[in-house]
């Protein structure tokens, strides 16, 4: 399974995200959760506190290609080597990818976004689930940063701006003839916003999370949900939408 | 573009991407305050810090902490603890303007005296004050 999540900033991509991973690993799957947002996120939902730890620039080597200057990946390294190498292994026995985080004026990830582009292209196959957490907003990521991933979760709450978003995304994914694209409602206080998520966006809903204060306050302690309330309504949630995906059966 | 709409009596008020992209291509000094919106979450408060620190670094204006969805002292001593020293607005958690967002108005208009309403307004006043002239 390899599955990304997108949507707008401030949906709970990274909240679900990190859930899924780790409920995905607790089944006995190996998965690797990759972060490819230059903002912290991932690292919190999923309960590791390394939030700024991305690829050493010395993963890439640049070259001249016919006057222009590029990056590969080093010599006698592939993406697997450098999944092997630097992904960090969190709880659940969920390996974690992530792109280093901005900060500071001068900051720059010019290598850091080449290498780890060059590893979405060289990903671990047989044997590995992939939860990708997109970065917020609609820069085409079905063709580049989630362009590994059989499923696309779109992840929307009801409110104008984002469901305005999720219908943004479908429509990029049908021009990029992206594979699977479905929805998830996400803080649903009412049941009718399900149906407005699948209505406005115009996907299949795959199933819908309810608003969960406990998530909130796992937020604001910096713990995973899955640490802070296992058995709540995120994570039972979240089970169900793994299930949905697991077993093959058509979303609602 | 930012640069090129300043006018005498002109106020610009623009609304970034989330993230640190656009306030780290700023040049010119084209703004006159910074307002860094955060929760009080472990993740925003981090990314509001990094937020921070490239603004006074870079000296792009004053710059001021919007904490966004305070429900309590508890949040308020955690926002306080990531920005000490900084001008803090502590906006309360209003079920108001969750409402609003919701259906898609303008807390503005849907509730203008709700206190979350209210805490934005004494912003956008103080800018106005002699502090933010």
């Amino acid at each position: 399974m390899r599955v990304a999540f997108v949507g707008k900033g401030g949906a709970g991509k990274s909240s679900l995200a990190g859930t899924f991973a780790r409920v995905l690993a607790g089944t006995g799957e190996r998965v690797l959760a990759l972060d490819s947002d230059p903002m912290p996120g991932l690292a919190f939902s999923l309960g590791i506190d390394r939030v700024d730890e991305g690829l050493p620039d010395e993963t890439v080597e640049e070259y001249n290609d016919d006057g222009h200057r590029r990056f590969r990946l080093r010599q006698g390294l592939t993406g697997v080597g450098a999944v092997e190498r630097y992904a960090v292994q969190g709880p659940d026995g969920v390996h974690f990818l992530q792109l280093g985080k901005a900060h500071g004026q001068r900051w720059d990830n010019t290598r850091q976004h080449f290498g780890f582009q060059h590893v979405l292209d060289d990903l671990p196959g047989d044997g590995w689930s992939i939860v990708g957490d997109l970065p917020g907003g609609t820069r085409q990521p079905f063709m580049t940063w989630g362009r590994y991933a059989d499923t696309f979760l779109v992840i929307v709450e009801p409110t104008p701006a984002s469901l305005l978003t999720g219908r943004r995304l479908a429509r990029l994914a049908a021009t990029a003839q992206a594979p699977r694209v479905v929805v998830v409602a996400n803080k649903v206080r009412e049941s009718e916003e399900v149906e407005r998520v699948g209505e406005r966006t115009g996907l299949r809903v795959l199933g819908a999370v309810p608003f969960d204060p406990e998530l909130e306050t796992a937020d604001r302690l910096g713990r995973a949900v899955l640490d802070h309330d296992p058995q709540g309504q995120t994570a039972t949630a979240v089970r169900s939408l793994m299930d949905v995906l697991l077993t093959g059966m058509e979303p609602s | 573009m930012l640069g090129q709409l300043a006018r005498p009596g002109t106020i610009v008020v623009a609304d970034f991407e989330a993230g640190l992209g656009t306030v780290m291509r700023l040049d010119g000094r084209p703004v006159d305050v910074v307002v860094v919106v955060v929760e009080p979450t472990a993740k925003s408060l981090e990314v509001g810090r990094r937020a921070a620190d490239l603004v006074r670094e870079s000296g792009l204006g004053r710059l001021v902490i919007s904490a966004n969805r305070v429900r309590d002292e508890d949040d308020a001593a955690r926002v306080a603890a990531a920005f000490p020293g900084l001008d803090l607005l502590l906006v309360p958690d209003d079920p108001a303007i969750l409402a609003a967002e919701r259906s898609g108005v303008a807390p503005l208009d849907a509730a203008p005296e709700a206190p979350g309403v209210r805490a934005l307004v004494s912003l956008a006043k103080g800018l106005l004050g002699p502090a933010g002239a």
